[in-house]
């Protein structure tokens, strides 16, 4: 009898997991949806990177600062250190960057300023908030 | 360089670099503010390489030293600062 008992109740479970499959696949035409999600955080980092002219603005901040030479490669990812600029040059481009864009970095948010990407992020951030 | 790789005093020393190319900002004319600029430079930059990072006392004497300067450059009636080798 127990085990008669046991057979019913896996029976009975049997068509549950079939619903549960269709429900599955009838969400399955849904999931198109996902590939328009799945698109959403690579806009959001798009409207979160800096401006192309600002990026551009910045090269030209750092290249003076630096005394590169116009042939010197200087892009986004560009690490200040890759250049040759210790950490006094640092201050100077911050400071060249606060008086070519007419804003006041916070020393804090300064230091943290490693690449030229890191650089153009910040002075949208506070072009921003001036707006 | 990232902002872990500094220590305090580290940060103090690009504190009172900043303080000084501020001050340096405020000048009149653009001929002061350059000669200014690179005297701050030099100096600053002559620290870093005689001065032993490790030699704190000195360092720490250096920055009362600069903060005390800065005061002065800040004051609007003073132009210029100039540096004076003594052997």
């Amino acid at each position: 009898m127990a085990s008669m008992a046991t057979a019913s109740t896996s029976l009975q479970a049997r068509p549950r997991q079939m619903a549960t499959a269709v429900r599955c696949f009838s969400q399955g035409s849904r999931n198109n949806l996902s590939f328009t999600l799945r698109q959403l955080p690579t806009r959001l980092s798009v409207s979160c990177a800096a401006k192309p002219e600002t990026v551009d603005k910045v090269c030209e901040v750092v290249k003076k600062q630096l005394s590169l030479k116009a042939g010197d490669e200087v892009t986004a990812a560009t690490k200040f250190a890759a250049l040759g600029a210790d950490s006094l040059d640092t201050v100077e481009i911050v400071m060249g960057l606060e008086e070519a864009f007419d804003i006041e970095m916070a020393e804090d948010k300064a230091q943290n300023i490693a690449t030229v990407e890191e650089a153009a992020e910040l002075i949208e951030e506070i072009l921003k908030e001036k707006a | 360089m990232g902002a872990t790789k500094l220590s305090g005093m580290q940060k103090q020393v690009l504190s009172l670099y900043r303080g000084f190319l501020r001050a340096a900002r405020s000048k009149q004319t653009t001929e002061d503010r350059r000669r200014i600029e690179t005297i701050v430079s030099t100096e600053f930059r002559k620290n870093s390489k005689e001065v032993d990072r490790k030699n704190f006392q000195y360092i720490e004497y250096l920055l009362r030293l600069g903060h005390k300067q800065l005061d002065q450059l800040k004051s609007p009636d003073m132009v210029s600062i100039s540096s004076v080798k003594i052997n």
